[in-house]
């Protein structure tokens, strides 16, 4: 049964509209020219301060999401895909919970989907979450908006894996952020990098953080780092402690380094795997992995 | 629940025939007010139920009503019809007293009076019930595609918008050039 919902009074309107999920406010705005004024005008009115808008641009599928509340659930509103995505078959309906448009240039069609979702609700881009195509984002962003980011992520792509450490390193020198930097990103053995990162609330860097030296954890200005995948040792970390103690990273309230897995071959051929550990060297260079807790103390040595 | 009569006047409602609905706790003697919608059949109704609308407690508060005054003049709503003043009424009662749950399964299912129940809660100030609606209203476009939305709600295209903008734009000119002509009529 129909609604006649322009009929409807202004209050009743606006009750309407604040019960739509954003993805149904995004998809509403192209029934007309009419209805996309009204919505831009509600939101003109009272901005969502508590919702977040992500630009997402992952393995050739350009994303908006917002998070409505603290609890991270994303909502994508639109997308972009590439036209060849369509392969020729006629666009079908409803299969999506929010509009996909397609383009010839995916950067270009990502960028207009940012900026029909930030013009609807008038709200700036809060995070970037990108692959290694994806970071042109960042200077976008930068450039089209007076507010900093919130947030950025950087995580590895199934589709494109060439010139990784250049990618983390640009990332790492020209994103500017206030609250969180993730990454979950590949980068090989040789990775280095020598500059400073923050300040920031968070810094997790979910696999793969062998690159991170102890100087490196000198220079990440953070109240909480989170570092899996690490290969800093224990003279590494008793450097840390006294550059700490001496007061440095004095807005540090959260540490956390998880190590590379080792596998350690004993004598009779068993095999013991270290999930984390410290790594020391004895002074004619012989190197071992050292676990201990409160409880217990393990110590596997290189042969 | 409440009691309703056919054909009374506003002027003169005839006596209402349901017991009130207070027999769990008789202690405090609960005063009744009456409302007539367009089709002047008057709903008895407890002032507990009628807390849910701001506007009724608004008059029945300025007005001061005796019982007796309260039956010889029932609160006329002519702009909301009989039947969409009984679903509202129904719901007062079966609410009253308690707050409304999230999902309320007491609440009138008629689609197709959405729209003249959205109004009328709206006209009366029931806030709870107003919000229940336009929930309603929101699930309507659930997953839907512009076109299906455009179709639910009603809303006309663009070219149906600038057809109507050109329709009222030729009206208003029509409108304009009489009064001149009239103008300069009474000037001669």
């Amino acid at each position: 049964m129909p609604f006649p919902i322009l009929r409807t009074p202004f209050v009743v309107l606006s009750e309407i509209i604040s019960l739509l999920e954003p993805n149904e406010i995004v998809t509403a705005s192209f029934c007309s020219k009419n209805i996309r004024c009204l919505l831009k005008r509600h939101y003109q009115r009272g901005k969502p301060l508590e919702w977040r808008l992500l630009m997402i641009n992952h393995d050739s599928w350009g994303r908006v999401s917002i998070e409505t509340s603290k609890n991270g659930e994303q909502i994508t509103v639109m997308s972009a895909k590439h036209i060849s995505e369509l392969q020729g078959h006629e666009l079908k309906q409803n299969n999506e919970k929010c509009p996909v448009i397609y383009f010839e240039d995916l950067r270009l069609g990502t960028a207009m989907i940012v900026d029909y979702v930030t013009g609807l609700f008038r709200l700036d881009v809060f995070a970037v979450v990108m692959d290694s195509n994806g970071i042109w984002a960042i200077d976008w962003v930068n450039n089209r908006q007076e507010k900093m980011l919130g947030g950025v992520q950087l995580i590895k792509s199934l589709k494109y894996n060439s010139n990784a450490d250049e990618t983390l390193d640009y990332v790492l020198r020209n994103a500017r952020f206030s609250l969180y930097f993730n990454l979950d990103y590949n980068v090989s053995d040789n990775f280095k990098f020598d500059g400073k990162l923050g300040p920031m609330k968070q810094l997790w860097i979910r696999s793969n953080g062998h690159w991170v030296t102890c100087d490196n954890l000198m220079n990440f200005d953070g109240l909480a780092i989170r570092i899996q995948g690490s290969k800093l040792s224990i003279s590494d970390f008793n450097a840390f402690l006294r550059h700490w103690r001496a007061g440095a990273s004095a807005r540090l309230e959260y540490l956390y380094v998880s190590f590379e897995q080792e596998t350690f071959i004993e004598s009779d051929g068993h095999e013991t795997v270290f999930t984390g550990g410290y790594s020391i060297q004895r002074t004619d260079g012989v190197e071992a992995m050292i676990q201990c807790s409160p409880r217990w103390f393990l110590m596997g040595v290189w042969h | 629940m409440s009691s309703t009569e056919q054909g009374t006047s506003s002027a003169a409602p005839a006596e209402p025939t349901t017991a009130p609905e207070s027999a769990a706790a008789p202690e405090v003697p609960e005063s009744f007010y009456y409302v007539h919608g367009k089709d002047k059949v008057v709903h008895k109704v407890s002032a507990g139920a009628l807390q849910h609308s701001a506007l009724i407690h608004g008059m029945i508060s300025n007005l001061g009503y005796t019982e007796e005054q309260a039956k010889a003049n029932p609160f006329p709503f002519e702009n909301i019809d009989g039947d969409i003043l009984q679903m509202v009424v129904d719901w007062c009662n079966q609410h009253k007293g308690k707050p409304t749950p999230p999902e309320d399964t007491n609440l009138p299912k008629q689609k197709e009076k959405l729209f003249d129940l959205v109004l009328a809660v709206n006209y009366l100030e029931i806030k709870e019930l107003l919000t229940y609606c336009c929930k309603q209203v929101a699930m309507m476009v659930k997953g839907k595609s512009p076109e299906e939305i455009r179709e639910i709600w009603m809303i006309p295209t663009d070219a149906e918008d600038e057809a109507a903008e050109k329709e009222a734009k030729k009206r208003a000119g029509k409108e304009a050039a009489g009064e001149t002509a009239a103008a300069a009529g009474d000037a001669k």
